[in-house]
């Protein structure tokens, strides 16, 4: 390349970036960049604080779940590899007090533990805890509430733990991996992991697990994972992360993260959208001095090397510009919202700046492909004849281009084939109703642009007559508007769900062991202390015995003999047994029929029904049909699986593995559980309501629900700012879009003015266009908008889908507006110019 | 394809060019089979009423449109052969342009203008010529003005003064004084010749302006694309003086 073609080059990007030629490209190079950077530098330095976060829900990053000790080279081999690693045993076990024992979920932690997350502990029982470093000494046991009522003990007494002697030092009030399931766990016990040896509750047939926590980089996690992988037994071993499907929180901060993604990809198709524009409007501003330096005997070479060297000077100075504009507005956002959300603020990500440098790259080159082409192909003549374009008329390279352009940066970025695919079809689906829309359009402009020159009959013919131009505009406009719908509804859609799941008033303390006498007074205690008790349910403790007439630690399947025995023998025989014909809140029949649907009477002959949760039947192969066996006191009841149920079991409502009709077990005594809600701030008059019903134990639930809403609502405000991101996003692509056109209405405006055509007449025929262009476009994009959505919400978020008939409303009427707007201000700019300015503007 | 070449004093030769278009009503003959030649160093001026097809014909003599039929030489090279390129490359070495319209590159100040047919060659010198024809233009003082900060007449200088840069052998004018007031027409007549003669340039312009049509030493006269030529009161007083 010669240094004349070099210098060619820059001095007319210096000169033209001067004087404002290049505003509208650099703009949307800019915008590209700058959305993409502070959009995926936020939502990643959010996603790692959400993830660090919810990590403390399982005290760690990741959490190795062994039925037996694991090798001690494993361990070694995690810190060599730079992670942090601490161990807890667990068991279920009983404890003695005061001639009273509990079964207990005995936990002992090494000094490590937790390594995400803080234990909580106070002096006393319900009172709010307070976060501590330390762990119980030797001899000494924390234990929860709950246990202080039924073992009668206080602090400073002794409990038997196995063969070994504890004194009770503090209450547990929490600790980070308590897990969600309100009644799957007994009360807590911790002790220090030294001790655990002298109590002698570890040995063959003891129902002992082992945690081991392991924290670090993610990158040193995974390839730790990788190492350990192929010596993982899946019978024996559990290898857990917070971004497991299985957990709420893990739905949670999934969910969030596919939005983030979703709200990235959106603002990167804006951008494009918008580079592409102002590709358009480069090219043809550029025809002119192509016909003249080719006239002047430049080769095509030359020519090409010039412009892309300008587009190169041009993405160079939009990425730089942009990727400084994008960061200050993210750590702008950042330092708005710090006091509201956790976001590791120190923490600076690389892969966002790559993206978006390639974003922008890959936008500029493949958006300004094809207007380039089109440049090359400008011809000579056009000196002597300026109404020759360009001579390329096949778009195909152009659809091509921007088609894969976008397809590519949506699958780069997401690395979500599904994702990417579901938008790309369904902007094509929209670019194509648009076209025949458009067509449409033409043909009613040319039926309404007829008759005396009005500002309407002057839009309606200027729809008609930019037919093509329209076309291109009113596409842009729609799939603009079409992507905010769908962050913005995506965004209600997802609160609103996860807000529902925890919705006000959601029970934060469980009674347990109500007598059938106490109900009425305890209600009426506790309606006179302005608390209001939820259902009672009755309970029975029966002992699951056999799966049709096989007891359940020698049941054998045939197909998998070992898999089949561990998982019963895993089931603790206990279980609590409850009759309803009501379906639980969040249960769902899966397979077979609820009972309640069709109650029996009670001296039906026909076996008793039972309903199972769904994981315990695949677990322990239980099928319709099935006979189990509870001993319930002295009686055996034989029942038959005639439903298999999904519980939601986060839902932090009382949820049972086993359901039985009511006319099995009401001849039994049951004692009730029930639930109430009281707000944090009165947790001291617990132990007021709680004083007359010594016998009801309490099980506090509290600090897990504030735990759950405190990340909900962290995750939602989160969304909230992405949403105005992208929306800030979203109204520069239109200004960007209206700006272009506008551009190429002056010529027209020019003549008009000349002609002596009033300024009012003129503006308002600009602004019905637009107002035509933006209901056209709103409605077309809620339409699409609507698809987009039912795809997307069945697909990826694994939501519910739902119609949103108001935004069929509020997408034409908003279009209308703004771009009625946008497009009266550019005009307002234009008019302003006196008349021979806009003439010499058109030489 | 290498050019074909011919060898005699005529600048311009053509046999039989003649130019047909495509239209939605089929093809259409825009210029009859024209044959003619232009000296080196000779003035001609191609005159004819809008529409008559001398804008075409000027397309066609400088290499901007290829011929539909006929052969063409410029310099003795052999244009209805060449391809773009090959004539983008011989109108870089050896024409010169002036539009009616200017046709300067609006984003490049007055002295960048001039410069760039130059560059496009490859002068190193670019600055240093474009520094003294913008002096002998009396533009001095405006080099660095864009050209939507010049007048009509200024723009039009700068125009000329881009159009001899590069010492073309052959300078193309379409309309040069078709955009300009009377005054401003005059200056520029007298700029063009003036430079003309001093380079002995061969001029080829389009014009409707009687008046510089016989400022040339030949007129061209188009009707509706066909050409006839009217002899100019010099070369009657020399074929008088040569019949005598």
């Amino acid at each position: 390349m010669t240094n004349h073609t070099f210098s060619l080059a820059w001095r007319l990007f210096r000169h033209e970036t001067k004087r404002g030629e290049l505003t509208i490209i650099l703009l949307a190079i800019i915008l590209s960049v700058a959305s993409v950077l502070s959009l995926s530098l936020f939502s990643e330095r959010l996603q790692q604080a959400l993830s660090d976060k919810s990590a403390e829900f399982i005290a760690a990053d990741r959490v190795l779940d062994a039925d037996k000790p694991v090798d001690l080279g494993w361990i070694e081999q995690a810190k060599q590899m730079k992670l942090n690693t601490a161990h807890q045993v667990y068991a279920r076990s009983m404890v003695f007090a005061n001639e009273q024992m509990d079964l207990v979920d005995l936990r002992a932690a090494d000094s490590g533990y937790p390594l995400k997350g803080k234990v909580k502990i106070s002096q006393q029982p319900f009172s709010p805890g307070e976060i501590t470093e330390t762990l119980p000494a030797t001899g000494e046991a924390w234990i929860e509430s709950q246990l202080f009522q039924t073992l009668s003990v206080s602090i400073g007494d002794k409990i038997e733990v196995g063969d070994a002697e504890f004194t009770v030092t503090q209450v547990l009030s929490e600790v980070p991996d308590a897990g969600f399931n309100v009644f799957g766990g007994d009360p807590k016990v911790l002790i220090p992991k030294a001790d655990l040896a002298a109590t002698n509750i570890e040995g063959p047939g003891s129902r002992v697990g082992y945690s081991y926590f392991f924290t670090g980089e993610k990158d040193d996690l995974d390839d730790y994972y990788t190492w350990l992988k192929p010596q993982l037994d899946r019978e024996i071993h559990d290898w857990d992360s917070v971004e497991d499907e299985n957990t709420r929180i893990g739905r949670s901060v999934g969910r969030a993260g596919q939005y983030f993604l979703l709200a990235s990809l959106l603002a990167i198709v804006l951008a494009a959208v918008s580079i592409a524009v102002a590709a358009q409007r480069y090219s043809q501003r550029h025809y002119d001095p192509v016909a003249i330096m080719k006239t002047l005997g430049a080769p095509k070479a030359m020519v090409q090397k010039i412009y892309l060297l300008q587009i190169l000077f041009i993405t160079a100075l939009g990425i730089t510009i942009g990727a400084v504009l994008g960061f200050v507005i993210q750590q702008l956002v950042v330092t708005a919202i710090a006091d509201k959300v956790d976001v590791s603020i120190d923490v600076w990500h690389w892969r966002p700046l790559l993206i978006a440098i390639f974003t922008g790259t890959v936008c500029a080159v493949l958006f300004s492909l094809y207007p380039l082409l089109k440049l090359f192909s400008v011809s000579p003549l056009r000196v002597l004849r300026r109404d020759l374009g360009a001579n390329l008329s096949s778009r195909l390279i152009q659809f091509l281009a921007s088609g894969g352009a976008i397809f590519l940066l949506m699958w780069a970025y997401s690395q979500n084939l599904k994702v990417s695919a579901i938008l790309f079809s369904s902007g094509i689906a929209l670019v194509v109703g648009l076209l025949f829309v458009t067509y449409g359009l033409i043909w009613l402009g040319r039926k309404m642009g007829q008759g005396r020159m009005g500002a309407w009959q002057l839009a309606w013919a200027r729809i008609h007559r930019r037919a093509m131009d329209n076309s291109v505009q009113l596409i842009s406009f729609a799939v603009t508007i079409m992507l905010l719908l769908v962050v913005l509804v995506m965004r209600n859609d997802m609160v609103q769900q996860w807000q529902d799941q925890l919705p006000e008033g959601t029970p934060n303390y469980f009674m347990v062991n109500i007598s059938q006498a106490q109900q009425p007074e305890l209600e009426q205690h506790f309606l006179q202390n302005g608390v209001e008790v939820k259902k009672f349910y009755p309970i029975v403790r029966g002992r699951f015995a056999a799966i049709n007439d096989e007891k359940v630690r020698t049941a054998v399947s045939k197909e998998d003999p070992e898999k089949q025995n561990q998982g019963r023998n895993g089931l603790g025989r206990e279980a609590n047994l409850t009759w309803s014909n009501e379906l639980q809140n969040g249960s769902k029949v899966i397979d077979g029929k609820w009972f309640g649907d069709n109650p029996l009477p009670e001296e039906d002959p026909s076996p008793f029904q039972v309903s199972v949760e769904q994981g315990l039947a695949e677990r322990i192969d239980i099928k319709m049909g099935d006979t189990l066996t509870f001993n319930i006191g002295s009686e055996i009841v034989h029942t038959q699986v005639t439903s298999i149920r999904d519980v939601h079991w986060q839902s932090m409502q009382p949820n049972f593995f086993f359901v039985i009709e009511p006319r099995a077990l009401q001849n039994f005594t049951p004692t009730y559980i029930s639930s109430f809600n009281l707000p944090t701030q009165r947790k001291a008059d617990v132990t007021q309501l709680m004083q007359p019903f010594a016998n009801v134990t309490l099980i506090d639930v509290d600090a897990r629900i504030n735990q759950l809403r405190n990340i909900v609502d962290q995750v939602s405000m989160a969304v909230e700012f992405i949403l105005i991101l992208v929306l800030a996003a979203g109204s520069l692509v239109l200004i960007a879009q209206v700006q272009a056109s506008m551009d190429e209405r002056q010529q027209e405006l020019a003549i008009l003015r000349t002609l002596g055509a009033k300024g009012n007449l003129i503006r308002a025929s600009v602004v019905f266009e637009f107002v035509i262009i933006g209901v056209v476009a709103g409605i077309m994009a809620a339409l699409a908008n609507e698809l987009t959505l039912y795809m997307l919400q069945t697909q990826i978020f694994q939501m519910q889908a739902s119609l949103h008939w108001q935004y069929w409303a509020v997408a034409p009427i908003a279009g209308a507006i703004v771009v009625g707007i946008l497009g009266a201000l550019g005009c307002w700019r234009l008019l302003s110019l006196n008349t021979s300015h806009l003439l010499r503007q058109m030489v | 394809m290498t050019p074909e070449l011919i060898n005699n004093t005529n600048m311009i030769s053509t046999k039989g060019i003649s130019k047909i278009v495509n239209t939605t009503q089929g093809e259409l003959q825009i210029l009859q089979p024209i044959s003619f030649d232009v000296k080196a160093g000779e003035s001609v001026a191609i005159v004819g009423a809008s529409g008559s097809g001398k804008s075409t014909l000027l397309s066609l003599l400088a290499g901007l449109d290829e011929v539909s039929d006929g052969e063409i030489y410029l310099d003795n090279q052999g244009m209805h052969s060449m391809d773009e390129e090959q004539r983008a490359q011989l109108r870089g070495a050896k024409v010169g342009f002036i539009f009616q319209s200017f046709m300067l590159v609006q984003s490049l100040t007055a002295i960048e203008n001039i410069m760039l047919p130059a560059e496009i060659a490859g002068h190193s010198d670019a600055k240093q010529r474009a520094l003294d024809i913008l002096h002998k233009v009396g533009l001095e003082h405006r080099a660095d003005h864009y050209p939507n900060q010049l007048s009509g007449g200024e723009q039009q200088r700068v125009a000329i003064a881009r159009a001899f840069i590069s010492e073309p052998k052959i300078l193309f004018a379409d309309e040069p004084t078709g955009n300009l007031d009377a005054v401003n027409s005059e200056k520029i007549e007298k700029l063009l010749f003036e430079l003309n003669q001093n380079s002995n340039t061969t001029l080829v312009l389009v014009t409707h302006d009687q008046e510089l049509a016989d400022k040339c030493e030949r007129q061209l006269h188009m009707q509706a694309g066909v050409l006839t030529e009217i002899t100019t009161e010099s070369e009657q007083l020399e074929q008088a003086v040569n019949a005598g």
